[in-house]
């Protein structure tokens, strides 16, 4: 399993366009989006940048479903999931191996967006055990999706599409954009059906109320129901995914 | 000994393999030919363990593929048609790799790499990206990556598409290499004149059926149609029909007849006493591609 884990992880760090949509791109946005509204008066600069690094750090998460697509469905057109499948290593082993590394990258991910929050804007960071069990439950979250659709999707082109619409459209519909009660009624109705909302509101709570695990313990809770979802449906398709996989 | 015991395979209603029943050898080169979509890599991946769902069942040394799944794992070396290596990665880290995959490490697998990598001849390019590699380069990594476990059958599908001659002719001193080492070789290739070099017994799979099988000798000898065939500017079937019958073809004649060896004695005697100098006169021997054609015939097949 480890020697899975070991690989993917020296091919991630040698992958310029993962580099790009995990660390360069966020920060830029994280940049361009605090420097456009602190221009404004409807926000004071703690609520601005308490909304945006966490909000663009969970959207950007979801981004890592890209690279785990490729990856799986790169293995599969290219032979390599039959060959592996031909080791002794066990499927769970083989899954397990190839997941960790790409949960490394999202947790690596919230630290650099989280450490660039607090060193350029002065994010407060608030209970550190509340943050790292929140970041460790949304990088199962958001890896655990990504694992699901590398099993479904028959093309890298649609998981790369299934991908922004599941993080662009659940950021704008999950208020990581801006604060949901500048939005609709039904937007906000909606929200509390997709899991981003329930990852920034964990954060929001964290680093503006100065929340305990003990406050947001339902945002946990829902996040995790979430990731197991896609952990079942991943481990479930893995079958067929194999089924499908070019020798 | 490998005992293919009433294997059947379906994918929806298409039957890909249709009961078959063989056995290998123990240290022996067995090669698996047929024509695109015959059921060649279905059986193959059925033997590696990539396709659980099937009938019937294979014994490797008296463990079952089915029941025995990790065991048989542990002693199979898979060589697959597709170059599966990391393309990012060097030659000794994708060693490395797919050692502790088949649960090698250590100094024990650090061995073993120094050992394949001169066994493919890549010891001086062991830790050059394969990105930069050739495609002969790659394939023999390929190679190196199944036999790194000292597996007791390697079962290589294809393994030399694509590559220039030297190349190829590494990969046949490997092969044979490793059948003296002792190991069993179950070779798939679309290159008869391969199978026919290396390997010493062969089946032939045409719709998911095993259509013949045996020792290279005895499908060589069952099928032998050795003929004679001469050229000669000018010359007309009329003038062969004695000795036999002649088949005309753009390069020359065709002679089938009974005794082969005679004939010729009587036709070149023939031709000394009439002054006539053929261009080509030569005994013409079956080779195991016209068996392949007898077998499955001379349609194409495009179903993959």
């Amino acid at each position: 399993m480890w020697a899975i884990t070991l690989t993917e992880l020296k091919k991630n760090a040698q992958d310029k366009g993962l580099w790009f949509w995990t660390f360069i791109l966020p920060i830029v946005f994280i940049v361009g989006f605090i420097a456009i509204f602190s221009g404004g008066e409807e926000m004071d600069t703690q609520a601005l940048v308490t909304q945006i690094v966490p909000g663009y750090t969970v959207m950007f998460s979801f981004f890592i479903m890209i690279s785990i697509v490729i990856a799986f469905v790169k293995e599969r057109d290219g032979g390599m999931v039959a060959r592996i499948a031909s080791t002794p290593l066990p499927i769970n082993r083989y899954f397990i191996g190839k997941w960790i590394p790409f949960m490394l990258i999202v947790i690596i991910q919230i630290i650099v967006l989280f450490s660039f929050g607090v060193l350029v804007y002065d994010l407060p960071l608030g209970d550190p055990l509340s943050l790292i069990v929140l970041s460790f439950v949304l990088a199962f979250l958001s890896t655990s999706w990504g694992m699901a659709m590398a099993v479904l999707v028959k093309t890298e082109n649609m998981g790369i599409a299934l991908t922004q619409i599941i993080a662009l459209g659940g950021a704008m519909l999950g208020g990581l954009w801006m604060p949901l009660d500048m939005m609709p009624a039904f937007i906000q109705a909606t929200a509390k059906f997709l899991p981003q909302f329930w990852a920034l509101d964990g954060y929001k709570n964290i680093l503006l109320e100065g929340g305990t695990i003990m406050d947001i313990w339902l945002s946990i809770l829902i996040l995790l129901s979430f990731g197991l979802i896609g952990a079942i449906i991943a481990f479930v398709s893995y079958p067929r995914f194999l089924r499908q996989s070019k020798s | 000994m490998i005992n293919v015991q009433g294997i059947s395979k379906r994918y929806g209603s298409i039957k890909a393999l249709n009961d078959l029943d063989f056995s290998i050898n123990e240290r022996s080169c067995f090669g698996l030919v047929g024509p695109n979509g015959a059921g060649k890599s279905t059986f193959m991946k059925i033997l590696v363990g990539v396709i659980d769902r099937f009938d019937g069942d294979i014994q490797v040394f008296n463990q079952s593929v089915k029941k025995d799944q990790l065991a048989v794992k542990r002693c199979i070396g898979y060589v697959p048609q597709d170059i599966c290596l990391e393309e990012t990665l060097t030659a000794n880290d994708n060693l490395t790799y797919f050692g502790r995959l088949y649960g090698l490490s250590g100094e024990h697998l650090r061995n073993r790499i120094r050992v394949v990598l001169e066994q493919i001849g890549l010891s001086e390019r062991a830790h050059d990206k394969i990105s930069k590699f050739s495609g002969g380069m790659k394939r023999r990594l390929n190679i190196g990556c199944a036999i790194l476990h000292e597996p007791s059958v390697i079962v290589l599908d294809e393994p030399t598409v694509g590559i220039d001659p030297q190349s190829r002719h590494s990969i046949f001193s490997l092969i044979s290499e490793l059948k003296e080492l002792g190991s069993t070789i179950i070779y798939s290739s679309h290159y008869m004149e391969e199978v026919e070099q290396i390997c010493d017994s062969v089946g032939f799979i045409d719709k998911g059926k095993l259509v013949e099988h045996g020792t290279m000798k005895q499908v060589l000898d069952k099928h032998r149609n050795a003929a004679i065939f001469v050229a000669k500017d000018g010359m007309v079937t009329e003038e062969l029909t004695a000795y036999g019958d002649v088949m005309q073809t753009d390069a020359g004649f065709f002679i089938n007849c009974a005794d082969p060896l005679s004939t010729m004695g009587i036709m070149i005697e023939h031709f000394r006493e009439n002054g006539i100098t053929p261009e080509r006169l030569e005994l013409s021997q079956t080779r195991l591609e016209d068996i392949f054609f007898q077998l499955t015939g001379l349609r194409l097949r495009d179903n993959g």
